[in-house]
């Protein structure tokens, strides 16, 4: 049976850290894959560098990526048909309109801003992975034979 | 009288003869042998007649018949035997005749009447015909722009003509001595000099004096003038004088002599006038061309008139230089001679054409030569006035101040695009500054809550409290970043006006504070029907701010209050609370950013609220003031555009 998994791309070491820590503090004990430029996201999800089997249960995206945005990664996610209906949430620090606009125009599921107080940002993660990974059904695994 | 059948002189019944003496008519009857057979008393009298005249042949008493019509129509009809008719002039009675004569193998009877009346009438009338066509071609001739003394000879000519007189004298007025001095004569036998010392006696004095034609018909038994007994030595008698000019401007006097006697008819004296008249018209336009030609002259300009057939009837001595030709062959000569060398696409010559026939000034420019030129045209009345100006420096500025203009605008779209650089740049510095410079802040939170919840048990409360001040101090600094991308966003928004219902706002953002602080109660009231022009969300973040501060410094005040309404006095908005208040003395430095009149301990707060709000307010057009006092709270007065309250 496929290991599911929370795909995290984000480049800040920190922010990963702390966002390992806010999940298993919410006891989500989903094993995190994490990569840190936009380049490796798109590698993992369209080459064969995914060491997992399938795909992600869901995506956590930061927007401001080395090598290739956020935006373009989200933009290759919707436009390909194995990847097209991964629940995919923009977490950022930016909260200016001109990213919000074009987070949703490509089809970001959700948009969340990274709170800077430590007990908010482990309680939006609580919401996103709470709401994600139990309340939300997920669409039939058509590209899971991936 | 009857026609029908002519007497026989020789047979003549006394009844008859009776007949003959009562008409009034003149009446003769001639023989065979043109004796004078019978004559009635009226051709007696018209004829001056002696007494034994019958019997006489008629040319020995009237000698002055030969060779007249009167011998040539008797003639005609004795041969051939039928009735004439005809008018001829009688030397011999100095009257015209009108005469009927009848022939029968016997001889002539002859009727005749005095027709000078009617012969004069009818003269007189084609006289007056000569006189009308003479003046219109004289007119025409003296406002044509012939030279005046052409003018002056051809006037004395006419006068002799028309009038029939035999000298014709013009004077010229001379303004400094008051006097008369001959300019033109013809006719006399022998030159004579008008002696200018004495035109007050004279017929051209009293012409000029009075304005009207001095005339006269006799000048030996002239009573007015003395001075016309010296002239009738010269064989002349009578004569017409009328001025030249009006009596209050005499330009001069122009004088007919006859050699005999005559009353002159008013067609005479008028026609005299009247060529008087036209020769000060002519004076007056060439004085007044003479003028004009001055100052075409004189003007840069070059300068051509040309007449309704689009000949030239002027150019003046700059426009002749132009054309290298000499100016007085232009006249009459056709302009499109000229427009061709000048402008040979027919552009110049339609151009006249066209401001003569839309009676409109127009102007176009034309390159020859290598040179700029400037055509205005003008018309008027009798053609078009055309200036032409060389242009060719004003040329060359206009292309200087154009390539001025194209540098400018290059410079300008230059700092524009550097403008829009920098604010581009300005706005990727501000996204970096959220972005990147809240993640640190992140991690130096995140990781200090990290201590203390991983590592309480080797914490004591003081090395929890002093993470707990790491804490806060990474949260303000966000609040702060925020606060700041806030204010640059406000100076850079665009701000588009509709009206916003403040009342509304204000209400909103009462009810959000009140929903995130349930345990306080405070007293709000927010006037309706505040309403001004400018960006909601604009205009919400003022409400916000001193709403917000409002709610801040009203906290753990008893019976707190906080007000939004209209100064109608003022016209301003106002936001009013019982709070902290301010001490007045610093009221410059409210709105200054980071600028705190409180402790961060006692309140809360980036300093950078009222900073965001003045900038709004004055991007908007409007103002904001403060008035406070320690203690007794605060309020914050803002004026906007097209601002109103319902309850003022």
């Amino acid at each position: 049976m496929k290991k599911p998994y929370i795909l995290l791309v984000e480049d800040n070491a920190d922010d990963v850290e702390l966002t390992k820590r806010a999940f298993s503090k919410n006891r989500i004990v989903n094993e995190i894959a994490v990569l840190t430029d936009g380049a490796q996201a798109i590698d993992f999800l369209f080459g064969n560098a995914s060491p997992y089997e399938g795909l992600p249960q869901f995506i956590l995206l930061d927007l401001k990526l080395p090598k290739i945005s956020g935006l373009e990664v989200l933009e290759r996610i919707r436009s390909e048909e194995t990847t097209r209906y991964i629940p995919t949430v923009i977490l950022t620090s930016s909260k200016q309109e001109e990213d919000l606009l074009e987070g949703y125009r490509l089809g970001a599921n959700s948009y969340v801003r990274k709170p800077v107080d430590f007990n908010e940002f482990v309680e939006a993660v609580r919401q996103v992975g709470l709401y994600w990974l139990v309340l939300n059904e997920p669409p039939p695994s058509s590209g899971g034979g991936m | 009288m009857s026609d029908s059948t002519a007497p026989d002189a020789s047979v003549l019944a006394p009844n008859l003869s009776f007949a003959l003496e009562r008409i009034t008519d003149g009446f003769f009857a001639l023989d065979a042998n043109w004796h004078i057979a019978y004559m009635n008393a009226e051709a007696r009298k018209l004829l001056d007649a002696p007494g034994e005249i019958l019997g006489r042949f008629w040319l020995e008493a009237f000698p002055k018949a030969r060779g007249r019509l009167f011998e040539r129509e008797y003639h005609r009809a004795m041969s051939a035997q039928m009735p004439v008719q005809f008018v001829e002039f009688s030397e011999t009675a100095h009257c015209w005749f009108e005469v009927k004569a009848y022939p029968s193998h016997d001889g002539l009877s002859v009727y005749f009447r005095d027709v000078s009346e009617r012969i004069e009438a009818q003269r007189e009338i084609d006289r007056n015909v000569l006189r009308q066509q003479a003046l219109i071609d004289f007119g025409r001739a003296a406002l044509g722009g012939r030279p005046f003394p052409e003018l002056v000879i051809e006037a004395m000519e006419l006068l002799r003509a028309i009038v029939d007189v035999a000298v014709v004298e013009v004077y010229d007025f001379e303004r400094r001595s008051g006097g008369f001095t001959v300019r033109a004569a013809e006719g006399w036998n022998v030159g004579i000099a008008f002696d200018p010392a004495v035109p007050a006696l004279a017929h051209v004095g009293s012409a000029v004096r009075t304005g009207e034609a001095f005339v006269c018909s006799d000048m030996r038994i002239e009573p007015r003038a003395r001075v016309l007994a010296t002239l009738a030595e010269h064989d002349v008698l009578s004569c017409i004088a009328a001025v030249i000019g009006t009596s209050d401007e005499p330009l001069g006097a122009l004088a007919a002599y006859a050699r005999s006697p005559r009353t002159f008819t008013a067609g005479d004296v008028r026609f005299v006038e009247s060529i008087a008249q036209a020769l000060a018209e002519a004076s007056a336009a060439l004085e007044s061309n003479r003028r004009m030609a001055q100052v075409l002259e004189s003007i840069r300009d070059a300068f051509v008139a040309v007449d309704r057939d689009l000949r030239i009837t002027y150019v003046n001595a700059r426009m002749a230089m132009f054309w290298n030709v000499d100016a007085s062959e232009m006249i009459g000569v056709p302009i499109e001679r000229f427009t061709q060398a000048f402008n040979d696409d027919g552009h110049a010559l339609e151009s006249f054409r066209v401001a003569l026939v839309n009676d409109r000034a127009l102007s176009f420019e034309t390159l020859f030569d290598d040179r700029w030129f400037e055509t205005r045209l003008y018309p008027f009345s009798n053609g078009v006035a055309g200036y032409v100006q060389d242009i060719t420096n004003r040329k060359k500025e206009q292309q200087r101040v154009l390539g001025l203009n194209a540098e400018l605008e290059r410079r300008v779209a230059e700092r524009t695009m550097q403008l829009e650089l920098a604010n581009k740049e300005l706005e990727s510095f501000s996204y970096s500054v959220s972005h990147d410079l809240r993640a640190p802040l992140r991690a130096i939170d995140g990781f200090s809550q990290a201590l203390i919840e991983d590592y309480e048990p080797r914490l004591d409360e003081r090395g929890k409290n002093y993470l707990d001040r790491v804490r806060k101090a990474a949260q303000r600094m966000a609040d702060l970043i925020d606060a700041l991308l806030k204010l640059a966003r406000v100076a850079r928004a665009d701000i588009s006006y509709s009206e916003v219902d403040l009342s509304h706002l204000a209400q909103g953002v009462l009810d959000e504070l009140q929903e995130g602080d349930s345990d306080r109660s405070i007293a709000t009231l927010v006037s309706p029907g505040l309403r001004a022009s400018g960006e909601p969300h604009l205009l919400r973040v003022v409400l916000e701010n001193l709403i917000g501060n409002a709610w801040k410094f009203t906290r753990g005040v008893p019976d707190a209050r906080i007000e939004v309404g209209w100064s109608g006095e003022s016209k301003e908005f106002y936001v009013r609370d019982t709070g902290a208040g301010f001490d007045m003395t610093y009221q410059n430095k409210l709105f200054g950013a980071f600028q705190r009149l409180h402790s961060s301990v006692e309140y809360d707060g980036t300093g950078i609220g009222l900073a965001t709000v003045a900038r709004i307010v004055h991007r908007h057009g409007g103002s904001i003031r403060a008035v406070g006092e320690v203690g007794k709270g605060a309020t914050f007065f803002f004026a906007l555009p097209h601002g109103a309250g319902g309850t003022a």
